[in-house]
């Protein structure tokens, strides 16, 4: 199980010290959702139990400028990954077979009560980018994981909690019923944001998502990371095509 | 008032919370009980609440480390494990919570999951972004003060 972090200076916590929490957590590692950050990914997983993986997380105004983001990050990093908020944004991610995850189609940049990199653009947490049936199919057909954020959840209350809680039901229900890929987040930009599996997977369970479903969408990003290691390992070359010795035929 | 009877008697069961925060943070038990009430209410309303029935037990809190005891009725410890999580900050300070581990009695609690190491901070300075600020050091974990808030690090970051 990973989660996917906001590390200094995107957040307040460093990416060491947010894997170090991971640890004592439980996950398997963190997906380092880097926007300015850059940590050094080699001595961290040298000298780190967990693993670090390497995202690049776009956050751009229009689709027009996260084009050319997308292409730049998808060879340099494991995961890429396009913060949505604006139907144009998140219609642009999902028709993407170069972009991973679809993050925060609700709210954009990291909004809720946490400030962490809010006033960085001009949407702060309170966008109208919506999810409909159109993109959980074309999100279904090019692989592309659409992000339940659970940070309104565990940190804001009243009626933003509410109306946010309203589109990860809407969203549930579309997203099972397209069979739509789709990762799970709690979008933490200090260690102290950060929940354990099981913590997140209860409150999965008490605002409807379900505890295995919550659960499911902690693991995917493991499956996604392990996915385009091998996809950027040397003797790949397509999907079920490598290179290397024949298989031993027994 | 004479108690009830045994088996009318409530079941707990008692989570072991362990609490961080940035040094700064002042914490205890009033505050974080009544905040964790309102967790609760928040996430599954009155009736929720009355269910669980949280209550902080001991309480242990000092230079942005700590552990507690959280009792809630038997059968509804995930219901309490979601208010722990959905618990961010107590009295304005952001924390980090951690359900350790649950127990029936508050003693296997105490003696399974609790250390009672707490406020072992060091103050020392470090350099963090090119800059040198004041740093709370307890173990691995380094919390810079960088004037406005401060920043998490671990000793990896300095080297």
């Amino acid at each position: 199980m990973y989660e996917a972090v906001h590390a200094h200076p995107d957040g307040q916590s460093t990416a060491a010290r947010f894997a170090a929490t991971a640890d004592r957590y439980g996950y398997d590692g963190v997906v380092v959702r880097a926007d300015d950050a850059r940590p050094d990914y080699g001595s961290l997983r040298d000298s780190l139990a967990v693993d670090v993986v390497d995202a690049a997380e776009i956050v751009a105004e229009d689709p027009q400028h996260a084009s050319g983001a997308v292409g730049n990050a998808r060879t340099k990093h494991t995961v890429v990954i396009v913060a949505g908020g604006t139907n144009a944004l998140n219609r642009f991610a999902v028709e993407q077979a170069r972009v991973d995850v679809l993050a925060r189609p609700f709210e954009g940049s990291n909004g809720g009560t946490d400030g962490g990199n809010g006033g960085r653009t001009a949407r702060n947490g309170s966008a109208d980018g919506d999810v409909n049936h159109v993109l959980a199919k074309a999100a279904r057909d090019n692989d592309v994981r659409i992000e339940v954020n659970l940070g309104p959840v565990l940190r804001s209350r009243g009626g933003t909690r509410v109306r946010h809680l309203t589109k990860l039901r809407k969203l549930k229900r579309i997203l099972d019923h397209y069979d739509a890929p789709y990762v799970v987040s709690a979008n933490p930009t200090s260690h102290l944001e950060l929940r354990a599996p099981r913590e997140v997977a209860a409150v999965g369970e008490e605002i409807g998502l379900g505890r295995e479903w919550t659960r499911e969408g902690l693991d995917e990003w493991g499956r996604l990371v392990a996915r385009n290691r091998e996809r950027l390992s040397e003797s790949f070359i397509a999907p079920g095509v490598e290179r290397g010795r024949y298989e031993e035929d027994d | 008032m004479k108690h009830l009877p045994k088996h009318l008697q409530p079941r707990w069961r008692y989570l072991a919370v362990g609490i961080e925060a940035w040094p700064d943070a002042d914490l205890d038990r009033g505050s974080f009980q009544r905040d964790l009430w309102y967790a609760a209410q928040n996430l599954y309303g009155d009736a929720g609440s009355a269910e669980t029935d949280l209550t902080v037990l001991a309480f242990h809190f000092g230079d942005g480390d700590g552990e507690t005891i959280v009792r809630a009725h038997r059968g509804t410890e995930d219901r309490a494990r979601a208010a722990v999580a959905a618990l961010d900050r107590v009295d304005g300070h952001p924390v980090g919570l951690r359900v350790r581990g649950i127990s029936g009695t508050v003693r296997a609690c105490e003696e399974r999951y609790l250390n009672g190491r707490t406020g072992n901070g060091e103050q020392r300075d470090v350099v963090f972004e090119t800059e040198s600020s004041p740093a709370v050091v307890r173990g691995d974990r380094v919390d810079v003060d960088l004037g406005d808030g401060f920043a998490g690090a671990t000793r990896l970051d300095f080297e």
